[in-house]
């Protein structure tokens, strides 16, 4: 049963795939003291890709994401996803959107099963927790509690609770920020394969190997502004193009490659 | 509706299992006041737990006599008949509990035939207050007794057995309601400003706002499961008190409960109030502690106020506290209804309101 939908949603999604899922028109934030924040970001991110978003510090990333989300409100310019606008109705875009915060925290003394129940009901669902908790590779942790979990395995968790909703789109905000390079890696696997199943990914990080790997177009913002935005590959071209020469010989293996050769993929948690 | 419904239910179990799941607090709103109870409750039972009074009877009317006479027969009393000097130095010594000086003036009668306005005069011991007051309530109550049998006949012998037949209260029956009082404050103000403050510090707060669920609902759902806990802590301390201290609750239990879960909702309101203002878990104590502590000492919850300076007393009586001390007091010890108890009760209700607002004002989700 499951994997009939599985598969109608799958065929969808070809159709559907050129589609846009999110219009982002002009966006603006300026918070009271005057600081502005984001200062007129426009985008789109098509049905069943996953859109990065990169940028340094400070550059914007999360507001930008918040208040696409319903979570800030919008100071000026328009959000519409899946053909709500976000101002108008935030509660019908949280209803159909999976969030996970930058810095996730659950409550205290609840064991996972228990957590994602409550989300369950949080959205009027009635996913199986298991099923979840199978999704995302924890089901042995199902009676522990969020503060027993290893950071790779938090964040994992945190994915699993975004999908309690079935989300036509996920928000992954740094989801990799301090892990390791196993669980990091593991993390990718889980976001290719929620991208299989048809799911939007958003998602917002620091390095640039992960932006490289997982996404299918990235917006480069600094300062509140995007001041790039493309595939991977083309944005890597068009720098050739502009007659950039990397200052150092590029080794054909990294450091990291020395360490993930060495230590092995298997997860550490 | 289905949604608010929903939700609600499920995160009034989520919060309900959080609390008892967290060890500290059940030690604090459960264990601690009992331990006040059973060791208050133990002190004022060890050696002789009769009352020590003095009687200097200066008047020679029968009602005077009938007065002393209703006293004797109290189990509760010790007492002697002595000189006014004596009876001072005895308590200034703090051999007794209670002073009592029964004017010449007690009982005359006047031109017209029917006995004139006369007053009794109590002294008790600073050192035990508590034993003072329970006196006072006991006394009290034999006056009443007698002044209600004033005014239907004048037969004072028919009205004296009236007053004999009233209640042993003991210290205990001052004590309960206000670490019963105590425990409610504790609980709507820490319980619910640490939890609240951890939460919003950690993010998990913003995580239920990620949902399509407003937290209002979760804001809601830490009320209920307060109350729930208000109700276990009613329970308890008045089932202990009643199986094992001798507890007396003469009045309605069900206004009793009433009158402590409404304490419960004023206490609540300022335990938001401090969520709101705290930034973190280090300036949650303070503040809670800026509110609990003049409470605490000032309210009447372990020592009667009737020591206190005018001025302080004055001020003392508009405490929240106060209200829930003295009316779970009225109804335990005096047998009060709800309709006796109305300035207590109006007290509470403005407090209630007031507080409200404030927490609305001064709370942040984040």
């Amino acid at each position: 049963m499951l994997y009939c939908e599985q598969l109608l949603t799958r065929d969808k999604l070809k159709s559907t795939m050129a589609q846009a899922l999110l219009e982002v028109n002009d966006l603006r934030k300026t918070y009271a003291g005057g600081f502005e924040a984001v200062k007129g970001v426009s985008f789109s991110v098509k049905k069943g890709e996953v859109f990065g978003i990169l940028g340094p510090n400070g550059a914007g990333k999360t507001t930008t994401l918040e208040m696409i989300e319903g979570m800030r409100p919008i100071t000026s310019g328009t959000a519409i996803l899946d053909g709500i606008d976000v101002q108008k109705d935030t509660y019908a875009v949280k209803e159909r959107i999976g969030i996970q915060l930058q810095s996730s925290s659950f409550f205290q003394n609840l064991n996972l099963l228990e957590l994602l129940k409550l989300f369950n009901d949080l959205y009027l669902e009635s996913a199986d927790p298991m099923t979840l908790l199978k999704e995302v590779g924890l089901e042995e942790k199902a009676k522990a509690q969020v503060k027993e979990l290893s950071g790779g395995q938090k964040q994992r968790f945190s994915i699993a609770t975004t999908l309690v909703n079935n989300p036509v789109a996920i928000f992954l905000d740094e989801p990799t920020t301090g892990l390791d390079p196993q669980a990091r890696r593991n993390l990718w696997d889980l976001v290719q394969q929620i991208q299989k199943k048809g799911t939007t990914v958003i998602i917002t990080t620091h390095y640039m190997e992960e932006a490289q790997i997982l996404c299918d177009r990235v917006a480069i913002m600094d300062e509140g502004k995007i001041i790039a935005l493309d595939t991977p590959d083309q944005l890597i071209q068009a720098l050739l193009k502009r007659g950039f020469k990397p200052q150092t010989k590029v080794a054909p293996a990294t450091l990291e490659d020395v360490f993930i050769d060495l230590t092995g993929k298997d997860l550490r948690d | 509706m289905k949604r608010i419904l929903t939700s609600l239910w499920s995160l009034t179990v989520a919060s309900t299992k959080m609390y008892f799941r967290n060890k500290a607090a059940v030690f604090f709103t459960m264990f601690i006041p009992l331990a006040f109870i059973g060791i208050f409750g133990l002190l004022s039972q060890s050696g002789n737990s009769k009352l020590t009074l003095d009687i200097t009877n200066q008047s020679k009317t029968p009602l005077s006599r009938g007065v002393v006479d209703a006293l004797k027969k109290i189990d509760a009393f010790k007492i002697k008949e002595v000189a006014q000097s004596e009876a001072s130095d005895q308590l200034n010594k703090g051999k007794i509990d209670l002073q009592i000086v029964i004017p010449p003036e007690f009982g005359q009668t006047g031109a017209d035939g029917r006995p004139r306005p006369s007053d009794l005069k109590t002294f008790y011991n600073k050192a035990k207050p508590q034993n003072g007051q329970t006196a006072n309530l006991i006394l009290g109550q034999v006056v009443s007794g007698l002044n209600a049998g004033i005014s239907h006949t004048p037969q004072i012998i028919a009205l004296k057995s009236q007053g004999v037949q009233t209640n042993n209260l003991g210290v205990i029956d001052f004590l309960l309601p206000g670490i019963l009082a105590m425990s409610i404050m504790q609980l709507g103000i820490f319980s619910v400003a640490f939890a609240f403050v951890s939460l919003k510090t950690t993010g998990a707060l913003r995580r239920i706002q990620a949902t399509p669920t407003h937290p209002v609902n979760f804001v809601i759902a830490q009320a209920i499961t307060r109350l729930i806990i208000g109700v276990i802590q009613v329970l308890l301390l008045t089932g202990l008190g009643i199986w094992f201290l001798d507890f007396h609750l003469l009045g309605n239990f069900f206004e009793f409960m009433f009158v402590a879960l409404l304490g419960v909702i004023i206490f609540l309101a300022f335990g938001f109030t401090v969520a709101g203002w705290a930034k973190d878990e280090n300036s949650a104590a303070p503040i809670a502690n800026l509110f609990t502590f003049p409470m605490l000492f000032l309210s009447g919850v372990f020592f009667p106020r009737d020591g206190f300076p005018g001025w302080l007393k004055t001020i003392t009586d508009f405490f929240p506290l106060t209200y829930v001390a003295d009316a779970l007091r009225a109804i335990a010890n005096e047998g009060a209804h709800l309709t006796q108890i109305m300035p207590e009760i109006l007290g509470m209700v403005v407090w209630g309101i007031v507080m409200f607002v404030v927490a609305v004002r001064v709370f942040r989700w984040e």
